[in-house]
C-alpha cells in the first residue's frame, strides 16, 4: 500500500487481471452512463443550458434525479452526456484547472479557455474518455455556446444538442429557434427541446434543469419542470415490528450506560479548609 | 481507407483550394456528421492558422482541429521569433510533419493555401502525409466525384471572379453527388490585401441538369384551347 | 459482479440510516462461504458496502481503511460521510482504465453536532457518485432490490420500522437472484448506536 500518494493520471495496473477475467467470460459491471438530452441556446443576454435527470446503467434507471449541469465557473457551465463518471471528473478538473488560470492571470474566465482545455484534455486521451459535453458562457469577449464531443472535436453554434436525445431536442430548436429570443421564450425553448427528450428517447427522462447565464449572473432552475412527479401511494406496505426473524443481534451504544451518585452537601456549605 | 475510430465525428467532406494570379480562392461545405446524423450544418472547415495562411480540412474533426490549433501556435511563435508573417510553404511543412509523424493516429487531409511575398500558392497534405504544391487541389470524400470536372475546367491565369465561379460550381456538383457533403459553401479570397469571406446558402447553390422538369402542382382540369390551323385541340399547362 | 456474486442495500430513516448485505462467497454457482460480510465499518458513524469481485472487496475495504487513518491523521478530526463518498469516488475514477469490480454503498450519519443527518451513496465501478435522498442498491441482485425498495420504502420510518422495511427488501430481492443470499446482516445506525441483526434467510 504505497500508493497514498499516487502519481497523477490514471492507473491501469488492473487492466491485465480484468481482460482476463473478460476473457474467461466473467461480465464487465456496467457503468453509469446518462443517455442523456442536453441542449444550450443562445438568447439576447446571454446563454440558456438545459438537461434531463435521468442516469442510467444498462436498461435500469439508475437515479431518477441527478444533475447534469455541471460548474465551470461563475460565468460558465458544462452539460454532460455519455460515461457519467467521466463527465463528472472531466468536468471537475476543468473547473479545478479554469480557477488557478483565473487566479494565476488575474483575469476574469473565458469561455474559450475552458472550450481549450477540454478538447485537448479530451483529444490526449483519444475518445477513451466518453463525456459529450455543452459548455456555454458570458465573458468579456460575449456570449459563447460550444459542443465537446468524446475525441476531442468542438462546434460553436447558436443552439446544440447531445446526447441520445438530441435528435429530438434539435427538431425543436430547428423548428422554433430564432435569433434574439427573450429570456422567458428562451428559458420555455431549451425546456420544450428537452421534454422532447425525456418523452421521446427512452435514456432520458424525469425533470428540466435549466441555467441561465447572462452578463449579469448565472441562474440555476433546478428542476425547473417536473412533469413526472410520481403519484403519492394510497397505501403503504409497513411492517409491523418483529416481521422479520433475526438470529442474532449486537448493539454498539455511543454513550456508554452511567450512574449519578449524589452526595449530600449540609445547607451553607462546608467550610474551607485553612490548614 | 477507413480509419475513423467508432462514433467519431467526421468530416465527410468536399474541399477545394485554386491559385490564381492575385492570390487564392478556398472553399468547403459546410456538413460534419456522426454516422448519418448531421452534427452541425454550417460548419466552417476554412481554418485560419496565420493572417494570410488558412486550411481546409477533411477527415477526423478532432484529428484536424487539434493539428490546426497545433500549427496555429507554430506560426504565432515564428512571427514573434522571425518579425515577419509565416510563408505558405513553411506552414504547410509544419502540417505535413505533424500528419507524417502522426499517420498512425491520424486521419487528416489538409489543403493548405495562402498568400506570401512570393505570391499566392495552395499545397495539398493528403491522408498519411506528403506535401503537394499544387495550382488547384481538391480534397475530401466529396472531391473523388468532380476530379474529371476540374481537370476538363480548369485554366491558368484566370481572375478573381472567374476562380470563385469555378470554385462555387465545383463544389456544388461534389456536394449534389456525395451524401456525406452538403449544406452551404464557404469560401475565403485570400490576397495580399487580406481575407474575403463569401457565403453561398444551400437554397442558392449554383445547379446543373437535374433530369426532366417536373410539374409543381396537380392539374385538375385541363385547359383546352383550339390551335390556329387545324382546328384540332391540344392541351395546354394546367 | 457474477463471479462471487452479493448484493447490498442501504436506506435513509428518519434520524437513522439502515445498511443491510446478504452472505454468500460464491465462485459462479458454486457457493464457497455464507459468512462472507460485505459491509465495513468505516468510523463509528459510517458503514460502507462493497459487493462485487471478493478480491476487490478485501483490497478496496484494506484500502480504504488506510485512507481513512491518513485523512484522521492529517485533519485531526474524524472523516464525514460526504467526504468519504467522494475518496471512494476519486480511488476507483483512479482505476478508470482498470477498475476495481465493484459497486459501493456508503450509509452514515454526520457529525452530532452538525444534526446527525442520514447520508446514502452509491458510486458505479469507475465511481460516478449518486446520491438519491431515498435508498440505494448494488450487487448481482440490484434490479430486484430496485423493484422491492421503490415498493415497500417510505419516509421518515423510525429505526426498527426502518429495520423491518431494509430486511425484507434485501430478503425478499436476493431469494430471487441466484448469486446472492444464504442469509443477511442488517446494520442500522442512529444517533446514539449501531444496531447490528443477522438475519435468518433461505440457505438454498
Amino acid at each position: 500500500m504505497a500508493d497514498v500518494y499516487n502519481k497523477a493520471g490514471f492507473d491501469f495496473s488492473n487492466h491485465v487481471r480484468n481482460s482476463f477475467l473478460q476473457s474467461k467470460g466473467v461480465p464487465f459491471p456496467k457503468a453509469t452512463s446518462t443517455g442523456t438530452t442536453i441542449v444550450g441556446c443562445l438568447f439576447k443576454d446571454g446563454i440558456v443550458l438545459g438537461a434531463d435527470t435521468r442516469a442510467t446503467e444498462g436498461p435500469i434507471v439508475a437515479d431518477k434525479n441527478c444533475e447534469k449541469i455541471h460548474y465551470i465557473t461563475d460565468n460558465i457551465r458544462c452539460c454532460g452526456a455519455g460515461t457519467a463518471a467521466d463527465t463528472e471528473f472531466t468536468t471537475a478538473l476543468i473547473s479545478s484547472n479554469m480557477e488557478l488560470h483565473a487566479l494565476n492571470s488575474g483575469r476574469k474566465p473565458r469561455v474559450v479557455t475552458a472550450m481549450t482545455m477540454l478538447k485537448q484534455y479530451l483529444f490526449r486521451h483519444q475518445g477513451a474518455i466518453g463525456a459529450a459535453l455543452v459548455l456555454g458562457g458570458v465573458d468579456s469577449t460575449g456570449a459563447h455556446l460550444f459542443t465537446v464531443a468524446p475525441h476531442g472535436s468542438t462546434d460553436k453554434l447558436p443552439y446544440v444538442t447531445m446526447g441520445s436525445g438530441s435528435l429530438a431536442a434539435m427538431a425543436v430548436f430547428e423548428s422554433q429557434w430564432r435569433k434574439d429570443l427573450d429570456r422567458e421564450s428562451a428559458i420555455n425553448l431549451v425546456s420544450a427541446a428537452i421534454s422532447a427528450g425525456i418523452f421521446n428517447d427512452l435514456g432520458s427522462g424525469s425533470n428540466v434543469d435549466v441555467c441561465v447565464i447572462t452578463a449579469e449572473g448565472t441562474t440555476m432552475l433546478r428542476n425547473h419542470v417536473t412533469p413526472n412527479e410520481r403519484g403519492a401511494k394510497e397505501k403503504r406496505y409497513k411492517f409491523r415490528l418483529g416481521t422479520t426473524a433475526w438470529t442474532k443481534e449486537s448493539v454498539r451504544k455511543f454513550v456508554v450506560d452511567e450512574s449519578v451518585t449524589q452526595i449530600s452537601v449540609p445547607a451553607g456549605g462546608e467550610a474551607m479548609d485553612i490548614s | 481507407m477507413q480509419r475513423l475510430k467508432a462514433g467519431e465525428v467526421n468530416l465527410g467532406t468536399s474541399i477545394m483550394a485554386v491559385q490564381f494570379d492575385g492570390g487564392v480562392v478556398i472553399g468547403a461545405d459546410s456538413r460534419t456528421t456522426t454516422g448519418s446524423y448531421i452534427a452541425n450544418r454550417v460548419t466552417d472547415k476554412l481554418t485560419y492558422v496565420h493572417d494570410r495562411v488558412y486550411c481546409c480540412r477533411s477527415g477526423s474533426a478532432a484529428d484536424t482541429q487539434a493539428v490546426a490549433d497545433i500549427v496555429h501556435s507554430h506560426l504565432q511563435m515564428f512571427a514573434q521569433q522571425y518579425g515577419t508573417p509565416p510563408p505558405v510553404h513553411t506552414a504547410a511543412s509544419v502540417f505535413e510533419k505533424l500528419c507524417y509523424d502522426n499517420k498512425d493516429n491520424l486521419s487528416a487531409g489538409i489543403i493548405v493555401a495562402g498568400w506570401d511575398k512570393g505570391g499566392p500558392s495552395v499545397y495539398n497534405i493528403p491522408l498519411g502525409g506528403g506535401l503537394f504544391k499544387q495550382p488547384w487541389a481538391i480534397g475530401g470524400s466529396g472531391s473523388t466525384y468532380v476530379y474529371g470536372y476540374c481537370d476538363a475546367t480548369y485554366r491558368e491565369g484566370w481572375g478573381r471572379d472567374q476562380t470563385v465561379q469555378f470554385v462555387k460550381n465545383t463544389l456544388a456538383l461534389a456536394m449534389s453527388r456525395d451524401g456525406s457533403s452538403g449544406g452551404t459553401i464557404r469560401i475565403a479570397v485570400i490576397t495580399e490585401d487580406g481575407v474575403e469571406r463569401l457565403f453561398i446558402p444551400g437554397n442558392e447553390l449554383p445547379t446543373f441538369w437535374e433530369g426532366p422538369p417536373v410539374p409543381m402542382t396537380v392539374v385538375e382540369a385541363k385547359k383546352v384551347v383550339p390551335t390556329a390551323g387545324e382546328g384540332a385541340p391540344i392541351e395546354v399547362e394546367a | 459482479m457474477e463471479l462471487n456474486g452479493g448484493s447490498v442495500v442501504a436506506m435513509v430513516g428518519k434520524n437513522c440510516v439502515a445498511i443491510a448485505s446478504d452472505l454468500r462467497l460464491g465462485n459462479q454457482a458454486l457457493t464457497i462461504a455464507t459468512n462472507f460480510e460485505k459491509t465495513f465499518p468505516i468510523t463509528d458513524r459510517i458503514i460502507i458496502g462493497l459487493p462485487g469481485l471478493a478480491t476487490d472487496v478485501i483490497t478496496l475495504k484494506e484500502r480504504f481503511r488506510y485512507r481513512v487513518n491518513m485523512y484522521t491523521i492529517k485533519e485531526g478530526r474524524e472523516i464525514e460521510p460526504e467526504t468519504f463518498a467522494h475518496l471512494v469516488s476519486s480511488t476507483l475514477y483512479e482505476r478508470r482504465f482498470g477498475p476495481f469490480f465493484v459497486e459501493p454503498v456508503i450509509a452514515g450519519l454526520t457529525k452530532p453536532s452538525e444534526g446527525s443527518v442520514p447520508f446514502i451513496a452509491g458510486t458505479d465501478l469507475i465511481g460516478c457518485l449518486t446520491l438519491p435522498k431515498d435508498f440505494v442498491v448494488s450487487g448481482t441482485a440490484s434490479d430486484k432490490l430496485f423493484g422491492m425498495a421503490e415498493s415497500l420504502w417510505e419516509p421518515d420510518l423510525g429505526p426498527e420500522e426502518l429495520f423491518e422495511t431494509i430486511s425484507q427488501t434485501l430478503m425478499n430481492a436476493v431469494d430471487r437472484d441466484a448469486f446472492s443470499g444464504w442469509g443477511a446482516v442488517v446494520h442500522v445506525i442512529t444517533p446514539d448506536k449501531v444496531i447490528t441483526r443477522t438475519l435468518k434467510g433461505r440457505m438454498d
